[in-house]
């Protein structure tokens, strides 16, 4: 039916659209800021993620070394740490290297930390990642029994802090990202809504004429459609055009926020978009309608 | 047998008792009045007909099959077999009379070359050539409402259904409208048609059925 009659469905659907200009610029508009607004909490989320993503990973675990061992002692714990469950780099760390690495954080040329301590007191140590940053618990206790190992340091209290911070940022923009999608439908199943009222005696005369429901639908599900590409497209460009100079402007300013700035997934991102405000169209559409066809 | 109705009962959901126990039979080819005062339930037996309320007891048969255990997606295909003409017209005012008549016909999926030889053969046989590319708002009531039967009988129904078609008309033009009936009663089409107007009844030598506070009190024939 719908291939048969489709020329009939367009043309109904674009005499619909410019019949009622202004409910269905209302449509159009609603759509584009819905689409516009759910387009920045994913950028958000997404950014959000990345942060986080990038905070986890930023965690390790510092096993330091007895002293004095051996260089074979030295390979047996290196073995040992590789072996544990849920290490994935294990990167060893001279006293020495230690030391040095001190020295750069004081960043005073003129004062040469070796000297004013006589002796390194610094240990060898390894610093681990971990497969799953959420291990890293488990698997810094796990390091700390191997012989050889003196201490173990990972952040304890704070990485458990970090989690707790993570797990609820994700939730929230969860939860707020299904609000807003909600919201949209709402605010296009109510604009059709308006849209299908106005119509509503053709509607009810077609079920009398022996109209089926879908032969009803077809012409407003296109409008809806329609409706819900265009309001994406607008979206999408204000939200592209925004976050493109926002990445331009971060790489200066915003320097310590990393940006996702892939083109590959922002044009993912942008084309759900698009099938987002379709798919809006298509529910809301169906939303508002049934309660007309119910004749 | 078109339509049989056993001991229906309406009672919408705000208590009104619509329709009481009716029960009548109604042949193929008849011309049928629903006389009664307004409020006697006669809208409600029409509505009945093609399914827009259901009865709260009770059976209706059409063409020997229930309308009460049709399935809704057997509906359409149920109000295809009818047309219906109604007091206030209900046409699309942003569609000329060719495009009025052309939606009944677009909407039960005829092919274009069907809806335009169709076309112009009801609005030939309802007399509104000339008429074809005028809006309803261009048009007096009589013409108007020649375009709904127009319309109607388009799809070709096997039963025409008219709740009051003359009702918002002067009298001479009601007449015309009737003639217009008689006419297509004439080449088969059975007509059922509500009135209150006496006067428009007396003479016809039609069945009548007189409705009063949803029973039926009369049913007979007067002489032509
Ligand atoms: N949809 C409805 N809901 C509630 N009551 C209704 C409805 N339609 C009609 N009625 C009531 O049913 C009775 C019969 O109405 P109706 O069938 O329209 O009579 P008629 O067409 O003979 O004037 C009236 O009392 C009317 O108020
Ligand atoms: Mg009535």
């Amino acid at each position: 039916m719908i291939l048969k009659n489709f020329g009939y469905f367009l043309k109904e659907a674009l005499i619909s659209l410019s019949r009622n200009r202004v409910l269905s610029l209302a449509t159009v508009t609603t759509m584009a800021v819905c689409i516009f607004f759910l387009g920045v909490a994913v950028l958000l989320t997404v950014n959000a993620g990345n942060f986080m993503n990038q905070l986890e990973s930023d965690i390790e675990i510092i096993a330091y070394l007895d002293d004095p061992l051996t260089d074979e002692e030295l390979k047996d714990v290196e073995t040992d740490i590789q072996s544990t469950a849920g290490v994935q780099e294990v990167t060893f760390v001279s006293k020495e290297e230690a030391l040095q690495r001190l020295q750069e954080k004081f960043s005073q040329e003129d004062y040469d930390l070796q000297q004013t301590l006589g002796k390194n007191p610094l240990p060898n140590s390894f610093e681990i990642k971990a497969l799953n940053p959420q291990e890293v618990a488990q698997v810094a206790q796990a390091i700390g029994d191997i012989p050889g190992i003196y201490k173990v340091n990972y952040g304890q209290g704070l990485v458990e802090k970090l989690f707790q911070v993570t797990k609820w940022v994700r939730i929230l923009s969860m939860v707020f990202m299904v609000i807003l999608a909600l919201g949209a439908i709402f605010l296009i199943a109510t604009t059709i809504r308006l849209a299908v009222f106005s119509r509503r005696k053709e509607i009810y005369l077609m079920k009398l004429i022996g109209a089926t429901d879908w032969f009803i639908r077809w012409p407003f599900f296109i409008e809806g459609i329609m409706m819900g590409l265009i309001g994406a497209l607008i979206a999408i460009g204000l939200l592209a055009g925004g976050y493109t100079s926002l990445i331009n402007s971060a790489q200066t300013a915003l320097f310590f926020i990393p940006l996702v700035s892939q083109q590959n997934f922002l044009v993912q991102v942008y084309m759900g978009l698009v099938a987002v405000g379709a798919v809006l169209g298509i529910i809301g559409t169906y939303i508002s309608l049934n309660r007309f066809l119910n004749v | 047998m078109l339509v049989q109705f056993y001991n229906v009962t309406k009672v919408y959901t705000n208590g009104v008792k619509a329709l009481n126990d009716v029960s009548l039979k109604i042949e193929r080819g008849e011309f049928i009045f629903l006389m009664g005062p307004s409020g006697a339930g006669k809208s409600t037996f029409i509505k009945m007909l093609f399914r827009e309320e259901l009865p709260t007891q009770g059976q209706i048969f059409i063409s020997s099959r229930s309308i009460v255990r049709m399935k809704r997606r057997e509906v359409p295909h149920l109000r295809r077999s009818m047309g219906v003409v109604f007091q206030d017209f209900k046409l699309l005012e942003n569609k000329t009379v060719v495009e009025n008549i052309a939606f009944a016909m677009k909407v039960v999926g005829l092919g274009n070359r069907e809806i335009a030889a169709r076309t112009a053969e009801v609005i030939n046989m309802v007399g509104l050539k000339g008429k074809e590319d005028s809006f309803p708002g261009q048009l007096s009531g009589g013409e108007q409402q020649r375009v709904g039967i127009a319309r109607a009988i388009a799809n070709r129904p096997l039963l025409l259904i008219a709740d009051e078609p003359s009702g918002n008309l002067d009298m001479v033009t009601a007449e015309g409208i009737m003639e217009l009936l008689y006419n297509i009663n004439r080449k088969g089409t059975t007509v059922i048609m509500a009135t209150h107007a006496r006067e428009l009844v007396r003479d016809a030598g039609k069945r009548i059925i007189t409705l009063e506070a949803g029973q039926v009190v009369s049913d007979l024939c007067t002489l032509e």
